[in-house]
C-alpha cells in the first residue's frame, strides 16, 4: 500500500476532512431518506491501477453487484461509483418511497437518483471542508448485476496511481447498504494535498 | 448603440438559448420561464409566470417531482434525468415531424439548486435538453446490435449443424467404404466359388457313376476266386463299404448346402451394400431385412432369437442400402440390449398410406434421461471404442430423409421398441411425369 504521497499528517488530515464531509453527508441525505444512515470510516488508499479492482472486491466481497458512476469537476476532478449489492437495489424502491414495485426503467431511475444523493452529499460535504468548488456530470449506469472484479477496466486508466477513498452506507433500520468509492487520478491527489495544507495551515 | 450589461447578457441567453430553462420557488411557482419551453408548451411565459406549475401543467408526475425538487433544496446539490430512464419531463413534440421515429421529444433534464447569498436554496432551475436525436440513434444502434446478435446465434446453429452433417457425412462415407470392401471381397469369393460349386457338380455325377461301378462290381463278387475274396473281403470290412457309399453321398450333398449358403452370404453381402447405389428405388422391405438379418446373424445368434412377424406390405420407394444400414443398426442395438438371452421381434405392416417395421427387444430397456438423448449425434452409453455414438443419429437422419419417422417405446427391464414409418415415395425422388 503507498501512500507515500501524503506525509502523516496530511493523510490524517484527509481522513478527518473526509469524515467531517461523510458526517454532514449522512445527516443531509438522513433528511431526505427519512432514516438514520450509518457511515463508516472512510478508507483511504494510494493504489495502482491494477490493484484497484482487487481492493474493490476485498471490500464489496464476491456478490453481483450493480454500480453506478458520476464525474465530478472543478477544483476537484475524478470520478466517484456507488457500488450496490443486487439484493439491494430492490429496496431502494421502497426506500425512496415508491409504493408499487417498480419496473426495470424506474428501478435504474432510483439507482441514479440515490447515487446523485450520495455522492452530491459526499463529496459535497469534502468541497465545502476544503473551500473547494465543484460541479457534477450527471450520473450513468455502470453495469448491472456483474461480479465485482469486472466493473473497473483499468486497463484504459492513463494516471500511475489513485485515490481510492471508501465510505459504507447502511440504514439503521434496513438492511439496505451500499459502498461509496470516489477515485482520484495523481494530478488530482497534488491539487488535494496542497488543498489540505491550505487548510492545515489556516487552522 | 448601448453595451448589454453581463446582467442583461445572462438573462438573453437563458431567455433565447435552445434548451429549456425554467426555474420554480419552493412552492412551485414558476419564476422563469425561457423561449424554449414557450415555443415547445404552447404556454408563454406571461401565461406561465407566477402560477403553479402542476396548476398549468397537470399531466406532470407530480409526486416524482416534487420529491426530486426537495431533495435538490435538502442537498443543495444537483439532480438529473435521463430519456433513458425516463423518455421526458414534458411531453413535447420533437423535431421530426417528418421523419418521426419516437412519439415525444426526448429529454435529459438537469435540476440545480439556485441559492441566495447565505447559500440556501430559495430556487430550483431545470434544464430540459432535446435529445431526441441521440435518442434514436442510440435505439436503432441498440436494434442493430440485436439483430446482429440474433445473427450470430443463428450462424452459431448452422455452424454446429453443418460439424453434424460433416460427421454424418464422414460416417456414411466410412460405411459405404465397408461397404465397397465388402462387396469386392465377396466378387472375390465368388469366383472361386463358382468352380468349387461346378467341380461339386461334377464329382456327384462321378460318384453316382462309380457307384454304378462299384455295384456291378459286387453282383460279381461271388465269381471272384477264392483265393482273390477273402483278401478283397478284409479291405472291404477295413474300409466300411457300406457305410462309406452312403457317407459319400451324403458329404457331397452337405458340401453343396454349404456351398449354397456360402452363395447365398456373399449375394447378402452384395445386396446389402448396394455398391455405389444413392438413388431411391423401389425395393421390397422384407427382403431388405432378410439380407440384413442374414449379414448380422452371426453377431446376435448367441444372445437373441429372431422372431419375424411380417405383415403384407407392398415395395417402396426408398435407397435399400440406407434402410439396410438402418435396420442393421437397431437389430445390432436390440441385441446389445439383451444381457443373457432374449428375444428381438421383427414385425411390418401398413397403417394408412405408410408402411411400418419395427424391431423390439426383450432387453434391459433404456432409462428416461437416456431416452431423450439417443438421436443426438456422439451420444453413446457404449464403452468407449464399442459405438461410435452416430448409429441413432445417422438412422434418424435417414429416416428423416425418406420422408419418414423413428420413435422409440421404452420400459426399463421389459424392454425397448423401435419403430419405423415410412411413405410409399421417396420424397426427394420426384419423377417428372409428377
Amino acid at each position: 500500500m503507498t501512500t507515500a504521497l501524503f506525509s502523516e499528517d496530511q493523510r490524517d488530515a484527509l481522513q478527518e476532512l473526509t469524515n467531517i464531509g461523510m458526517g454532514q453527508a449522512g445527516a443531509s441525505v438522513a433528511a431526505v431518506l427519512g432514516e438514520f444512515v450509518q457511515l463508516s470510516v472512510p478508507r483511504i488508499l494510494v493504489l495502482k491501477p491494477s490493484l484497484i479492482p482487487p481492493a474493490l472486491e476485498r471490500i464489496v466481497g464476491p456478490e453481483k453487484v450493480t454500480a453506478v458512476r458520476q464525474g465530478f469537476h472543478g477544483d476537484l476532478r475524478g470520478e466517484a461509483v456507488v457500488v450496490y449489492g443486487v439484493a439491494h437495489c430492490r429496496e431502494l424502491a421502497d426506500l425512496m418511497g415508491y409504493d408499487e414495485v417498480p419496473d426495470e426503467a424506474t428501478e435504474h431511475e432510483l439507482l441514479l437518483d440515490v447515487s446523485n444523493v450520495l455522492i452530491g452529499a459526499c463529496l459535497g460535504g469534502l468541497a465545502e471542508q476544503i473551500s473547494a468548488e465543484m460541479g457534477f456530470s450527471a450520473p450513468s449506469l455502470m453495469a448491472t448485476e456483474v461480479e465485482v472484479g469486472s466493473l473497473l477496466d483499468v486497463s484504459r486508466m492513463d494516471s500511475p496511481c489513485a485515490l481510492f477513498v471508501e465510505v459504507n452506507f447502511s440504514l439503521e433500520k434496513r438492511s439496505f447498504a451500499c459502498h461509496l468509492i470516489m477515485l482520484l487520478p495523481e494530478d488530482q491527489i497534488l491539487v488535494l494535498r496542497d488543498a489540505i495544507d491550505r487548510f492545515l495551515a489556516s487552522l | 448603440m448601448t453595451e448589454l450589461t453581463h446582467g442583461e447578457l445572462g438573462g438573453f441567453i437563458a431567455d433565447r438559448v435552445e434548451i429549456g430553462v425554467f426555474a420554480v420557488d419552493v412552492e412551485f411557482k414558476v419564476t422563469l420561464w425561457n423561449r424554449f419551453m414557450a415555443t415547445h408548451s404552447r404556454h408563454s411565459a406571461a401565461d406561465v409566470l407566477g402560477r403553479n406549475l402542476f396548476e398549468v401543467f397537470p399531466e406532470l408526475p407530480r409526486s416524482w417531482l416534487e420529491r426530486k425538487v426537495r431533495h435538490v433544496q435538502a442537498l443543495r446539490n444537483y439532480a438529473f434525468t435521463s430519456w433513458t430512464q425516463r423518455p421526458y419531463l414534458f411531453r413535447f413534440d420533437h423535431n421530426r415531424p417528418i421523419t418521426g421515429g419516437v412519439d415525444a421529444m426526448r429529454q435529459n433534464c438537469t435540476f440545480l439548486p439556485v441559492k441566495n447569498e447565505a447559500g440556501e436554496v430559495v430556487q430550483v432551475c431545470v434544464t430540459v435538453q432535446d435529445v431526441t436525436d441521440n435518442a434514436i440513434a442510440h435505439e436503432e444502434l441498440a436494434a442493430s446490435m440485436a439483430e446482429i446478435e440474433r445473427e450470430k446465434a443463428e450462424q452459431r446453429k448452422l455452424i454446429g449443424e453443418l460439424a453434424q452433417a460433416q460427421n454424418q457425412l464422414l460416417q456414411s462415407e466410412k460405411l459405404a467404404s465397408i461397404g465397397q470392401l465388402a462387396a469386392g471381397v465377396a466378387h472375390e469369393i465368388n469366383n472361386p466359388i463358382g468352380f468349387v460349386n461346378s467341380n461339386l457338380g461334377t464329382l456327384a455325377s462321378y460318384v453316382d457313376e462309380l457307384m454304378v461301378v462299384l455295384d456291378a462290381y459286387t453282383g460279381a463278387h461271388d465269381q471272384i476266386p477264392e483265393s482273390l475274396r477273402s483278401a478283397i473281403d478284409a479291405q472291404i470290412k477295413g474300409v466300411d463299404l457300406d457305410y462309406l457309399r452312403e457317407d459319400l453321398v451324403n458329404l457331397v450333398t452337405e458340401s453343396r448346402d454349404g456351398l449354397d449358403r456360402v452363395k447365398k452370404i456373399v449375394q447378402d453381402l452384395k445386396d446389402f451394400s448396394r455398391m455405389g447405389e444413392s438413388e431411391a428405388a423401389w425395393a421390397d422391405l422384407h427382403h431388405c431385412l432378410d439380407t440384413t438379418l442374414n449379414v448380422v446373424a452371426n453377431e446376435i445368434k448367441y444372445k437373441a432369437e429372431v422372431v419375424k412377424q411380417y405383415g403384407e406390405l407392398p415395395e417402396i420407394e426408398c435407397v435399400a442400402s440406407q434402410l439396410n444400414q438402418v435396420f442393421m443398426n437397431l437389430v445390432v442395438n436390440a441385441a446389445q440390449a439383451i444381457a443373457e438371452q432374449g428375444t428381438i421381434t421383427v414385425s411390418t405392416g401398413t397403417e394408412g398410406e405408410q408402411v411400418f417395421v419395427s424391431v423390439r427387444d426383450t432387453g434391459a430397456g433404456i432409462p428416461p434421461e437416456v431416452l431423450k438423448r439417443i438421436f443426438d449425434p456422439f451420444y453413446t452409453t457404449k464403452p468407449v471404442g464399442t459405438g461410435t455414438g452416430l448409429g441413432l443419429s445417422v438412422s434418424y437422419s435417414i429416416i428423416e430423409r425418406h420422408g419418414g419417422r423413428i420413435v422409440v417405446n421404452s420400459k426399463l427391464g421389459e424392454g425397448t421398441e423401435f419403430k419405423i414409418w415410412l411413405p410409399l415415395h421417396y420424397p426427394a425422388a420426384k419423377t417428372d411425369d409428377s
